[in-house]
Order: C-alpha cells, then structure tokens, then sequence
C-alpha cells in the first residue's frame, strides 16, 4: 500500500521584500497511516511552510507531495486532498466563520456537499470527539481560547480526515487550553486511528509523538523518537530549540550516576526512577508506613489557600489594596472582573503575577496606569492615591509602563523610529531629547538605531516587532514596567533574547512586574510570586513559597514548575524533606543526587572523567 | 461606564432566548409576518388602527416572554428622531394640509386637525418599524435571519444576484464584530500607556482629528486585514471553493403554525387595508 503522506525533494521558495527566500530546500518525508509526528523548529526554520504542503495550500517550486496517491499539483483533486488533510491554524478566532458552533462544525461538511442528515451526524460526533457537545448551540465569542481551538478541530474532524495537522495550534493558548487541544489529538490518534503531525515550537508537546522531525534551514536536521531525540542537548540548542528541564535534569542524573536511566521525559517518570533506586534500600529499614502517615498530616493541614503577608515594612512603590473591577458596569449585563485584588511591588523588585486566563490578573495590572478605576478598594503610585482627582493620569502612565500582550498588534508608524518615538513626542519633548530616548530604548531591546530606525515597521520579525512595541513603552522611561505575557507567542531563541533585554533594564534600575504562564520563567527571575484566582489574590510569596504549595496551585488550573513537580512527588514518598525548596534544575539536581547517593546502594559515582559518555 | 469600553455594550440585534413559541418560529415566517404588518401599517391612514397595530405588537412581546417595557426601553435611542421628524412635519406639512379648520397660523407654519393626525401617525408608524425590528432580533438569532434572507432570497441568484455570498459575508461579519470590539479597546489601552489621547484637535481641524486617531485605526485595519487572510486560508483548507456543489447544514422548515401565522398576518393586512376606519377629520 502507497504510504499516506510522501514527499519527494520539496523545494520551495517565495519573494520577499524584493529577493528569493528559500523556505524549503529538499525535504525527503513519508508519513504512514496512524502516525504522530511532531514538527519542530524556530520561527522560519521553514516548518508551517512544510505544514501548508500537505493540504495543497501551498504547491511546491520543486519536487512533488503525494496525498494518498494524488499529487497536490492535480488541481481536480483539490477537494479529495483538502478533505483528507486536515488543518488547524494558531489563532482560532480567525478560522472560525460562523456564529453558533454547530453552523461552523458543519461548514466543511456542506463544502463537501453532504446532504443534511449525514451532516447533522458528522457535526454531532466530531463535537463529541473534542468534549465539545454541550456548547454546540453557543456563540464562539463566549468560548475560551482552548475551547474555540477544539471547535476548529472538530471543524476539520467533520470532514472526516485521515489527517489531522495542527500548525501551532497551541501556541497562542494559556497551559489549560494547550493541554485540552493536545488531549484531543492524542485521543484522535488512539482511538480513531487518526494521523496527527503537530507544528510547534514547544519541546514538551514533542514527548507525545512517535517521531519528531527538527527542522532548521528548511531541511530535516535532525530526526527520531523523542526519547533518543532529546538527548542530544548541544544540538538541539544548536537549532535554537528548548531542552525541557526534564531531559537535562535525567542527563545530568545519568552523568554522575550512570545507572540512572538518561532518556526520561516527564516529571513523573524522574520520580518514579528516582523512588525505584531509593526503593529497595527502603524497604530493608522499613521505614515507609511511618513516613506515610506523616504526609498525610500535612496534606490535611494544607487544605485551604493562605495569603501569606510580604516581608517588607517599607512604602510600596505600587500597591492594590481590596482592588474590585466590573465591566459594564450599571448594566444589566455587569461583570465582576476582579473583587479582591492584592498587590504590592517595592522599588527594585520583580513581581510574577501568575493566574488561568480569565482569572483578572491582566485586568489586575491595568489600574497601575490608571487605565482601569478601582470600583472598590485604594490604588496607590508612587506615593498617590489614584482616585484623587487632582493626579495627573499622564504622569502616572510615564512612570509605569505598561506593556499589552502582543504589543506587536498596536504599531502604526511606516518607520520603527516613528513608532518608538510616539510617546516622547506626546509628551511635548524637543527633538533632540526624543531623539536620544529613541536611540536610549531601541538599543535597550537590542535593535540598533542606526541600524534599524528608518527599517519599514511592518516588515521586521514577530520577534523584532514585540520588542519595537516594548521600546516604544521604554521611549518614557518609566521607574516601573509592567509586561502582560512578554515572551508568549514567541520561538526559544526570541524568547531568552527578550528576556534578557527585560533582565538588563532591571539591571540599570527598573522594577519590573510580569505576567506569565511560563512558570520555569518566572521561578528564576522572580523575588516574589501572586497568584490570582477568580478575581483574588490567593497567594503571594517568594518563589520557593508559591511553588512549594503544588496541589493548591493545582486546583486553581495551575501548574508547577517541572522541576517542583519531581520534588514534589518525591516529598509525597517522604524521599525530601516537606520543607525542601526547589524550583530550578540546579536545585533539583543537587537534591536528587544527595538523596541518591544515601540510598542508592547499586548507583556509583561515576569518576570524574568518565562524566561524559 | 469606563472611557475605553467601547462596544462591548452594543445592544442592537440583542437576542434573548426565551424559549418561546415566537423563538421556535421559523425565520422566514418572522421575515413575512413583519412585512405583512409593516404593510399594514402603511396602508391605513388610521391612528386608532396604527394603534391597535402596537398593542398588538405588545401582545407578541408578552407572547415571546420578553417584558414590554424592555423592548420600548430600546427604543429611547431613536426618541430625538422621532421627535425630529415630528417637528420638521410640524413645521412645513401644514400648507398641504386639506382641512378647513385652522387652529394656528404664523408665516408658512400652519397647524390643522389634518397636520396633528399626519404628524401623530408618522410617529407611530416609525415607532412600529422600530418594534418590529426589535422583535425580530429579540427572539432570532442574527445568522438565523440570515439563513431566511438567504432562502427568501434564492430566487435571485438565478438572475445573478450573489445571494449566498451577501449572506456568508454578513455572517463572518456579525462573528467579527465583538472581536474587533474587543482589539479595539486593547489598542486604545496601549495608546494610552504609551501617553497617546485621541482629541485635543479642534473640529474646525478634521485632517488632525485623523491624525490624531491614526494610532487606533492603523493598527486595526492592519490586524483586521491579517485577520482577513488568515480566515481565507482557513476557510480553502475547509475546502470553501465558492457555492458550487455546497449543501446547507440549517434546515429550515415550516410547521403548521408558521403557515398559520403567515396566513393571519396577510389577513391582518388586508382587514387594516380595508376596514372604514373611522377619522376625527
């Protein structure tokens, strides 16, 4: 039998900006039925440009793609090829076309012209598939962004494809709306024996897969299953991928203790290695029913969420104190945003706010510009009261910077020095002084202003634009900037670039509050750490604090770092101490070797010479 | 109310799904049933009967369980053109009037029996459309009117008009409308961190007005555009290669009652049309 997908020498290239870009050059690629595969690779490694082969939207300059035997270049089979390959793109807003989800499932079935009855059946199984039944009378508006994601899946499932890719389909939702979309895919994969290839630039969505394809320079770089794959830490890196902690914490496990197994994926498989080497020397002391009680104590006293108090005593440079916000308010349809928000940042510090979407952290960080007024509760900046009348709201906007998610989508100057220079100008500033603020906060973010002022805005990198967006907020030289999400979206390399840049500004004084789902992030830059849920501030610490209270974040849809999962599983077992604080692979790693090297009678130390293999 | 929330209280076409009877009719029936009282609204020159008209509407309101005082509610907005219209007819309707009697006169304005019954009906009859209108959204979803223009409508397409294509770009449309709302208020939100404001031009100035606005409006046209793209691409993977061999998935059929209701409601028209209503002039 013909395999489902293949593709034979695939070159492609496209014009840009006057030249020949080569997006493709020789890809060899078949793809079987049933198969999942991940694609990976940073930003114009040429992987979405592969993805769009598969479906004919784009027809190769060179070399042929063959879908079930039907070359994509055969016009007649268009829609035999569209319906076997299915497609879900990055931003679900902008693949929806109809008003009620269920018209919108049923929109490729009535292109493949389908009478009404078999319709009705495909739309009703493929919102079954995805958990998306009961919404199926709903407006998408109203849906989360992982709930509309699954409601494009089941838009493509609706045409029953053999196929299903998912071109960064996860990339522009929260943790929770990423780990619903890649449920389903494994689920189709499983169950209905659906071949999923994922486009991503996430590491971790890579542990699923079969095979994982790494793309770079429009060719397979590198090629296997994950477990083999991500050993190879220098390449990857080489490749401006993430290594995920997991994989180097297992490696430098395996390092200094050759026995321990070096190709582990999850932060459960780490323990569970972990709790095997500890187990038999465990079992000879008989020890484990005492320690097993123990933690069950401290699970019980843990119960409820507690807000514990910051450390300092001095002023707060901002603070929120019983902060509530409704939309709409005086309306029938008023919304409660927020109803008891409690924040305070201190000169110098970093603040994390972490929270589910929809929890109103980004509602929260709005009132320190005063774009949002406290319904209830006091806001307080730099020492002013903001609902007195007399502050001047433009002062307080100059001294705290505020930086929206995707701050790309609100440029609009031809010229990048323009736009940066957009608010200095407001200001009233003469044209020397704009000029050398220009310069000042392009050259923070890293862009050259020579180089790049007079550079056309629209046509630089996502990754350039976030950070011409981020200069044009610097241009005011604010005493604190508050980010919403800075590195979302964006690939590895542009991501550590960012925040480096963010981490200089800190550096020569600016305090910094950060919006983040990445949790790795935030655990090693951060000084203290609020969680907001449901429009409160339900905790509030260093790092070490929050993060040591897992299962609460848990509950509230959160997640804990990695490398405080492992620990926190190991303290489960009694293996660390309850009191253990760990976040980052360093401590994980200085943790698990100690507790390995006072149990683990069979696990040697390897000498020093023989560390690498 | 705060400055940046922008549409995001948009109540026009607002849908209240009650559940009831007037909800379950078919959107075509919804369609006729208004037509056929806007033409009998037209075809009398009765305010008795123009009255009667809007109690009956109410009726249909308590019918739909929507309360009556919400729907009126929804009209206040349209009160100061209402109010216009009658002062415009007020004013320059009288010398046509053709009643004898005249209560006042003062240069071209002229007040007669016939003027007060012509201004009092205008009124009314805006006030009608406007009741209708409001009801159809009430109880029918926007892509359902849709749905009903596009069948109603079919007939045309064989004479070339893009039937299906007007009502799939109203639908992407009506989708958009709270998204845009949404990027809008973003936008104007990071203007304003970055010390951008949107007026302080004088109005004698429209070319800086604009200019002061281009920092909304570049980048929503920008996005909107992109957005635009996207969707194409989206919608040919779908396989959207126009109408040709395209099914419908909304199923529209009449029951009994839609019959019934189109049938009462011509009849409706032609006893309004008919009937001797009596006039006090």
């Amino acid at each position: 039998m013909a395999p489902l997908i293949r593709i034979e020498s695939l070159h492609y290239t496209y014009q840009h900006e006057g030249g020949a870009v080569q997006a493709l050059r020789g890809i060899d690629l078949t793809i079987e039925q049933g198969e999942y595969v991940v694609l990976l690779g940073h930003n114009g490694s040429g992987k979405s440009t592969l993805a769009k082969h598969l479906n004919a939207l784009l027809l190769p300059t060179q070399g042929d793609v063959w879908i079930n035997g039907w070359n994509t270049k055969e016009r007649r089979h268009l829609r035999e090829i569209r319906s076997t390959v299915g497609m879900v793109f990055q931003q679900p807003d902008n693949q929806i076309v109809a008003t009620i989800v269920e018209e919108d499932v049923a929109f490729g079935p009535e292109n493949l012209g389908l009478e009404r009855q078999e319709i009705r059946r495909r739309v009703e199984w493929s919102l079954e598939r995805v958990d998306m039944l009961p919404f199926r009378h709903r407006a998408p508006h109203l849906l989360s962004g992982g709930q509309k994601q699954r409601v494009c899946i089941a838009g493509v499932l609706a045409m029953q494809p053999s196929v299903l890719v998912l071109d960064e389909a996860t990339a522009m939702l929260d943790p929770i709306g990423r780990q619903e979309v890649l449920e389903v895919a494994r689920r189709l994969n499983r169950e209905e024996g659906v071949t999923i290839i994922a486009v991503t630039h996430f590491m971790r969505e890579a542990i699923e897969a079969d095979r994982v394809l790494v793309l770079h320079d429009g060719k397979i770089a590198l090629q296997g299953p994950p477990r083999t794959l991500f050993q190879q830490i220098d390449r990857l890196r080489a490749l401006s991928l993430d290594v995920p902690h997991v994989s180097e914490l297992a490696q430098a496990l395996h390092r200094r203790f050759p026995a321990f197994p070096p190709d582990l994926l999850t932060p459960q498989e780490i323990a569970a290695a972990v709790i095997a080497c500890c187990e038999e020397r465990r079992e000879e002391s008989g020890e484990r029913s005492a320690r097993k009680d123990e933690r069950g104590e401290r699970n019980r006293t843990r119960d409820k969420f507690t807000l514990l108090t910051p450390h300092s005593s001095r002023p707060p440079l901002l603070a929120l104190h019983h902060v509530a916000h409704y939309y709409m308010r005086g309306t029938p349809l008023e919304v409660k945003a927020i109803e008891d928000v409690n924040i305070e940042v201190h000169r110098g510090e970093i603040i994390g706010v972490i929270g589910h979407t929809g929890s109103g952290k980004s509602t929260a960080v709005q009132h320190f510009n005063g774009l949002l007024k406290a319904h209830e509760g006091e806001v307080w900046v730099l020492g002013q009261n903001l609902a007195d009348p007399a502050v001047d709201l433009r002062a307080v906007r100059r001294a705290v910077g505020l930086v929206f998610q995707t701050p790309e989508a609100q440029l609009f100057e031809q010229y990048v020095g323009d736009d940066v220079a957009y608010g200095p100008r407001k200001q009233g500033l003469g044209p020397e002084e704009v000029r050398a603020r220009v310069r000042r906060a392009m050259e923070a973010v890293g862009l050259p202003f020579e180089e790049f002022k007079d550079r056309i805005t629209f046509s630089l990198s996502g990754g350039q634009m976030r950070r011409v967006a981020i200069a044009g907020v610097l241009a005011l030289e604010p005493q604190v900037l508050v980010l919403d999400e800075p590195t979302a979206g964006l690939d590895p390399q542009a991501r550590r670039q960012l925040m480096r840049h963010i981490l200089d500004l800190h550096r020569q004084g600016v305090t910094l509050v950060i919006i983040s789902h990445n949790m790795e992030e935030l655990a090693e830059i951060c000084d203290r750490i609020y969680v907001i849920a449901d429009g409160r501030t339900v905790m509030a610490g260093t790092p070490a604090e929050v993060f040591s209270r897992a299962a609460e974040l848990r509950a509230i849809g959160l997640d804990a770092p990695d490398m405080t999962q492992v620990a926190e599983a190991l303290k489960a077992q009694g293996l660390l101490p309850a009191d253990a604080v760990i976040y980052t692979l360093e401590q994980a790693e200085a943790a698990i070797a100690e507790l390995l090297l006072a149990h683990g009678a069979a696990l040697v130390e390897a000498p020093v010479g023989e560390q690498t293999r | 109310m705060s400055e940046f929330e922008y549409l995001r209280n948009v109540t026009i076409g607002q849908y209240i799904p009650t559940e009831s009877t007037v909800h379950r009719l078919d959107p075509r029936t919804k369609l006729l049933a208004a037509l056929f009282v806007a033409l009998a609204a037209t075809s009398t020159r009765s305010v008795l009967a123009t009255l009667l008209l809007i109690g009956l509407l109410m009726g249909v309101t308590r019918l739909a369980r929507i309360e009556v005082r919400y729907v009126l509610r929804g009209l206040l907005p349209a009160a100061p053109f209402v109010a216009a219209l009658m002062l415009m007819q007020l004013l320059f309707q009288g010398r046509f009037s053709v009643c004898e009697t005249v209560y006042w006169e003062w240069g071209f304005v002229r007040i007669t029996p016939c003027l007060i019954e012509l201004v009092v009906l205008g009124a009314l009859r805006l006030v009608i459309f406007l009741f209708l209108v409001s009801l159809l959204t009430l109880t029918t979803t926007a892509s359902h009117i849709l749905h009903g223009i596009e069948t109603l409508l079919a007939p045309l397409q064989r004479i070339g008009l893009p039937v299906h294509e007007f009502a799939l770009t109203n639908i992407i449309a009506l989708r958009f409308i709270p998204i845009i709302a949404e990027e809008m208020e973003r936008i104007a939100k990071a203007q304003a961190s970055r010390g951008g404001d949107f007026g302080g031009a004088p109005w004698w100035r429209p070319d800086r007005m604009a200019r002061a606005r281009l920092p909304l409006i570049v980048p929503l046209f920008v996005n909107t555009l992109r957005r635009a793209e996207e969707m194409v691409v989206a919608m040919e993977a779908r396989c959207y290669l126009g109408r040709k061999g395209r099914t419908k998935f909304v199923d529209l059929h009449f029951t009994g009652l839609d019959w019934l209701v189109i049938g009462l409601s011509v009849l409706l028209w032609v006893v309004v049309w008919r009937t001797p209503w009596p006039t006090f002039t």
